[in-house]
Order: C-alpha cells, then structure tokens, then sequence
C-alpha cells in the first residue's frame, strides 16, 4: 500500500512540475509554426529541391566493427566466472568463438573499415 | 513583468547579426560583448540586428530571415539608409550605443511594451499542394513529381565512390554565420560533399577578420575572441597558444591550394602570425569551382574564409562552368513565395 501511495505521489509530483513548467514557458503562446518559419534555416535563401532524399550511411561498417568487438565482450565477462570452474575447455571454446568474430573483423579490414574517410 | 520574465532579463541578448553593405567597423566586436549571444540561427535569437546597407536584390533575403524568427522578436537596423527595409524595426544611428538599443528592446518585448513584429510574407506555403495527379504535383510512392512546386531530389552520379544517390540543390547565404557576409551560392550537395558551385552573389566589401572566423570554424571560439580583442596587433603569446591548440594541424594539407602553391594552411599561418599584412594569394583564372567541388562541408568552409573579401570577389568575378551561372534577376523573381 506504501508503495502504491509513493507511485501516485511521484506521479502526482511530475503532472505538476510539468504543467508548471508548460504554464511559466508559455509554451502554448507562439502558437504552430508558420510556413516561413517551416522553411529551412539557408541564411535567407530558398532550397529547390525537397529535403527528402537518400544519401549513402557512410559509417555502416564503423557499426560493423563496434558489433564485432561488442559481442566479444558481451560473452567475456560472464565466461570469466565460468572460465574458474571449467578450466582449460573454457579457454578452448572462447578461442573458437574467437576466431569465428576474428573472421569478421578480418573481412572489415579488406573492406577498408579501418581506414577513415 | 512577471517574476520569469524579470528574471530573462538577467540573460545575455540572443542576437542574429546580418551583416550588410558598409557594416559599422564595430559590428565583429559585439562577439566579445558579456551582455549579448550571438546566435547561428534566428530560431535561437530574439532580436535580427541589420548593420549596414542591405542591396535591393538581397531584401527578399532579409524578409525570409525575419520571418523565421520565433515570437516574440523585434528587430533593429544599425546604421541603415533604408529606413523602411523592415516595417517594424528600430532605427538605430551609428553614434548610439547600440548593446544598450539592443538590451532595451529586449527588456520591452519580454515587459511586452514592444509588441512582436508579425510577418512580413504571406503563411502559405512556398507553393500551393494541388494533390498527387497526372500534372506532376506530387510523384508516386517515395520518389518523383514535384510536391509543393518543388521536385524532389533524384540520384546524380557521386564523385566519392561512384554509389549514385539523391542530390540536394539549394541556395547559402547571404546571412549565413559561416559564409562571408553577402555571399549567396547555389550548392549541390550529394551528403556533405559538395558536387557543384554557383555564384549568386559576391561578398560584400566590409573588413572581418579571416582568422578570427577560420578559429571559430575549428571549434576554437576562446581563441578566436582572443584574437578579436588584440585587433591586429600579433602577440607571441597569442600566436603560442594557436600553435598549441593544433588548430593547424586540424586543417587538412593541401586544401584551397591556389596557383602559387598557398592553401589554407600557409593562409592561416599568415593570419595568425602577421594579421595586418595578410598575403596576397595569387588567384588569377581561379574558378570557386575549382576550389570547392569534391569538397566536404566543413572543409568548404575552411577555404571560403582564409581568403580576405576582395580576393573572394575577385574569385566570384571569375565566374565558373558557363551552364552553372545564372542571373542574380531571373533567380530573385523565380522566389515567387514572397509577398513584397
């Protein structure tokens, strides 16, 4: 019942600082925006295409790295635990899963991962 | 006044500076001025200070700006001939101590005995929605078609690597922070590479310090209103603590190399260590094309302001690919969104 009392009076808490806040800011007074404040900011020039359009994401095997090295540690840390009580099987199996990431980060290389652009 | 509002004017003045023709000398100043913030964007600023002489051509320019000001705004014209440029604004001379202007109105519009300036062009839309149809309003799924009078941006070749994706064109400046005051081009950009470069509008013939805004450019504003401060006087400590920043070091070798073999190194070197004899660099024949295309954003910008105003005009008198020039007329009467 404590809790529940707490949960509400947080909740409760949070309604009314964020009105306040709405209320002092006067957030609701400038209304929408208008159609020239809609425009993009180009110094007081006009685009003559549409801003929607595709463009290549340059850093995807920046990603491919990160996931590359992120799975190593992820499995790391709880196989350290393991690694007391297994042993030398331990050592064996991480060092194949090892190799198996190594693949990829070795197929990033060819692809020019380390190299920034 | 309310309690909140009494207490924003404790705040600095959130200030857009749009530098004209004739701008007073002490416009570049008011960055190291405690009482104001001189923002990028008018969507940051309270408050547009016009200094200067605004051309005929560039007014639709200056009105779209005003607009994009949120509420509530007031604007300010500092030393300016036209006294009826922006119907609501503030005529300031040049004698006046134009932070205590700026600090009054702003204490006015939040007192609200400045009432917000309303806009100037018409809330409607650039072009008029007509609807996805045979006429070309609006294309088919995501591609296609001109929605609002605007075509959407379609694959062009890409000079990076070849991989053809959409390619944005638009026009920059003339109020841009980080183009030189006056300035206007007709970009196309594939990312942040830049593809092609038109001009629309040279620079206007005021002085700024290129050093100060290369600084500003590196992410180095301390040191760039340090540099402000001294004028043109170089101190060896000043020039030390530049060298230790590794400013240099952030600008790529090579860039904006001209025909005496000068890039924007050797040009910020000068600035840095002489800056009241900057070098001329040799740019006879030189095209912005030539300097800009391939680049990325940041480095454009780096070669834009190591050259001082007259070589840039002289740089955007030598035209570029015949096809890419147009006529500044035909562009402004192509703006058929502004209502004055």
């Amino acid at each position: 019942m404590t809790t529940l009392i707490a949960i509400v009076f947080v909740l409760g808490l949070s309604v009314l600082f964020t009105a306040a806040l709405r209320a002092a800011a006067g957030a609701d007074v400038a209304g929408p925006a208008t159609a020239p404040q809609q425009r993009p900011v180009l110094g007081g020039s006009d685009p003559q295409t549409h801003a929607w359009q595709r463009f290549h994401v340059r850093y995807y095997t920046m990603t491919l790295l990160f996931v590359a090295f992120e799975m190593e540690m992820m499995f790391m840390y709880p196989w350290a635990v393991v690694f007391v009580e297994e042993g030398v099987k331990a050592l064996a199996e991480m060092g194949m899963f090892l190799v198996i990431l190594s693949v990829g980060i070795l197929y990033g290389w060819r692809e020019g991962i380390f190299r920034w652009e | 006044m309310s309690w909140i509002s009494r207490l924003a004017t404790q705040a600095p003045v959130p200030v857009f500076v749009a530098i004209g023709d004739d701008a007073p000398p002490q416009t570049a100043r008011l960055a190291l001025h405690t009482g104001l913030t001189l923002v990028d964007s008018p969507r940051a600023a309270a408050i547009l200070l016009v200094a200067g002489t605004i051309p005929d051509a560039l007014i639709p320019h200056l009105h779209r700006l005003h607009d994009q000001f949120p509420h509530p705004r007031a604007s300010v014209l500092w030393q300016s001939s036209q006294p009826d440029l922006l119907p609501a604004a503030i005529v300031a001379a040049n004698t006046v101590d134009i932070v205590s202007v700026l600090t009054e109105t702003r204490d006015a519009l939040l007192s609200g005995a400045h009432k917000t300036e309303p806009d100037i062009l018409p809330d409607a839309p650039l072009n008029e929605w007509r609807r996805i149809g045979p006429h070309g309003q609006g294309g088919e799924g995501m591609m296609g078609g001109t929605p609002y009078g605007r075509p959407m941006a379609m694959t062009a070749d890409d000079m990076r690597d070849g991989l053809k994706l959409d390619a944005y064109t638009a026009d920059f400046g003339p109020f841009l922070p980080m183009f030189p005051p006056g300035l206007v081009l007709t970009l196309t950009l594939q990312g942040d590479v830049i593809q092609k470069v038109a001009v629309v509008h040279p620079p206007f013939d005021v002085d700024w310090n290129q050093g100060v805004s290369l600084l500003r450019l590196l992410g180095l504003p301390g040191l760039a209103d340090r540099l402000l401060r001294n004028g043109l006087t170089a101190s060896a400590t000043q020039t030390r603590l530049i060298r230790w920043s590794g400013a240099r070091a952030a600008i790529p070798p090579g860039l904006g190399r001209t025909h005496d073999g000068s890039d924007v190194r050797d040009r910020f070197d000068r600035l840095i260590a002489d800056p009241a004899n900057p070098k001329a660099p040799h740019i006879d024949g030189i095209h912005l094309t030539d300097l800009l295309v391939g680049l990325e954003w940041h480095e454009a910008m780096l070669v834009l302001n190591s050259f001082d105003t007259g070589a840039l005009q002289r740089i955007c008198a030598n035209g570029g690919d015949g096809d890419d020039q147009r006529d500044t007329e035909t562009i402004h009467a192509s703006h058929v969104g502004h209502g004055s």
